[in-house]
């Protein structure tokens, strides 16, 4: 019996050389329906052509390194079963909406940025002494932010994001989900001081709730809800007497 | 946005901006309703302006009400209706996304608020459609 094979067509982009991207395509061995696109590119890598560049490391949908588009579609590709595409092609491609530096690889330098500008730690506004004890909270507590926890900074949802997309001065979706779960922790005391990131015009307001941020996300977040819930949030705050009170 | 090499830096390091191209909404369903969805509130402005015209005019009194019955007319406004159907559908499925409150320190499920606004709004086309009818005779 022949042995099953499909074909990977990988975007290739060699700054040094290259004016723009393309795709190669790759015939491969499709051995096990257990594969996955992070497998072919292991396997390419390893038998075809060891220059192919891409992020990766936990290979179980943990760390978030290894998302890109995926026929279209973002995807972590080590959750990207290659049994749901064949005997059809497979397009890998990088992230959309970021710069590609290299082949598969996107900067990451924005996002980053965007993260770390919305204090995505607790703040409090006087810090107790450790031997004050923990911060206790209720399981209901937690289920306020349980689900905006989950998010891995995996980027599928900025690059899902049209609004990201047409520009990229949006704080975006996962950047504001975060924002909200740390805004949603009891422990926490630092809404004032996110507020001016996320309220900004390039905040929660240039959102117009696509929503596909929360199809794509492989955590089960849900950052369009995050974003519309801040909205009346902080109108609520704004329009409410006392609505700016701690 | 256009494709451009970022220059200016060592090749190494030069990125690769990719063009988003102007038909990005046809590439997924989803993208493609949710154009539908925001596109709907223009006939819905359209209709709720000359509307606002019909009602300025019929201040005069009676003589100044005579409402357009063309068949375009009718057609554009048979198609708003189909807008307004559909952008009310979509705004009160999304209210249980956005509304989020608790009653007796419980949650209210998202389902039950977005029932509870179709709900309403089947409460107030009977009530306006009766008070319509009502008038009308």
């Amino acid at each position: 019996m022949a042995e099953k094979r499909i074909t990977i067509r990988a975007t290739r982009y060699d700054p040094e050389k290259d004016k723009a991207p393309r795709l190669q395509s790759y015939d491969i061995p499709f051995t096990d329906d257990a594969m996955v696109v992070l497998d072919a590119l292991n396997y390419i890598k390893a038998h075809v052509d060891g220059s192919l560049s891409y992020r990766w490391s936990c290979r179980m949908g943990i760390c978030g390194s290894c998302g890109m588009t995926v026929n279209g579609t973002p995807k972590l590709t080590c959750a990207a079963f290659l049994r749901d595409y064949w005997p059809r092609s497979v397009t890998v491609m990088p992230l959309s909406n970021f710069p590609i530096v290299r082949d598969l690889v996107v900067d990451m330098e924005d996002f980053m940025h965007k993260l770390k500008s919305i204090k995505p730690w607790i703040i409090r506004k006087q810090e107790l002494p450790l031997g004050a004890g923990e911060h206790r909270q209720t399981m209901d507590q937690i289920d306020e932010f349980r689900q905006f926890s989950q998010c891995i900074n995996c980027m599928l949802c900025y690059a899902a994001c049209p609004v990201y997309g047409l520009d990229d001065k949006f704080l975006g979706p996962a950047a504001i989900a975060l924002a909200r779960r740390y805004n949603l922790d009891s422990r926490d005391q630092g809404v004032k001081e996110r507020l001016p990131m996320i309220a900004d015009p390039e905040g929660i307001w240039e959102c117009s709730f696509v929503g596909e941020c929360s199809v794509v996300c492989p955590k089960g977040v849900d950052p369009a809800k995050a974003i519309q819930q801040t909205k009346l949030d902080t109108t609520m705050r704004f329009v409410l007497p006392y609505g700016n009170r701690e | 946005m256009n494709a451009e090499v970022e220059t200016g830096r060592p090749a190494a390091t030069r990125t690769y901006r990719r063009p988003m191209s102007a038909g990005w909404w046809t590439t997924k369903r989803h993208y493609f309703w949710y154009m539908v969805r925001e596109f709907t509130a223009l006939p819905l402005a359209l209709w709720l302006l000359w509307l606002l015209y019909e009602i300025q005019r019929a201040g005069r009194g009676a003589s100044g009400y005579y409402p357009p019955s063309s068949t375009p007319f009718v057609v554009f406004s048979a198609i708003c209706l189909l807008f307004a159907l559909y952008h009310s559908f979509t705004f009160l499925s999304l209210a249980g996304v956005i509304l989020h409150f608790k009653v007796l320190d419980k949650p209210v499920p998202s389902r039950l608020i977005v029932l509870s606004q179709f709900g309403g709004w089947l409460v107030a086309s009977v009530v306006i459609g009766a008070v319509l009818i009502g008038f009308g005779r």
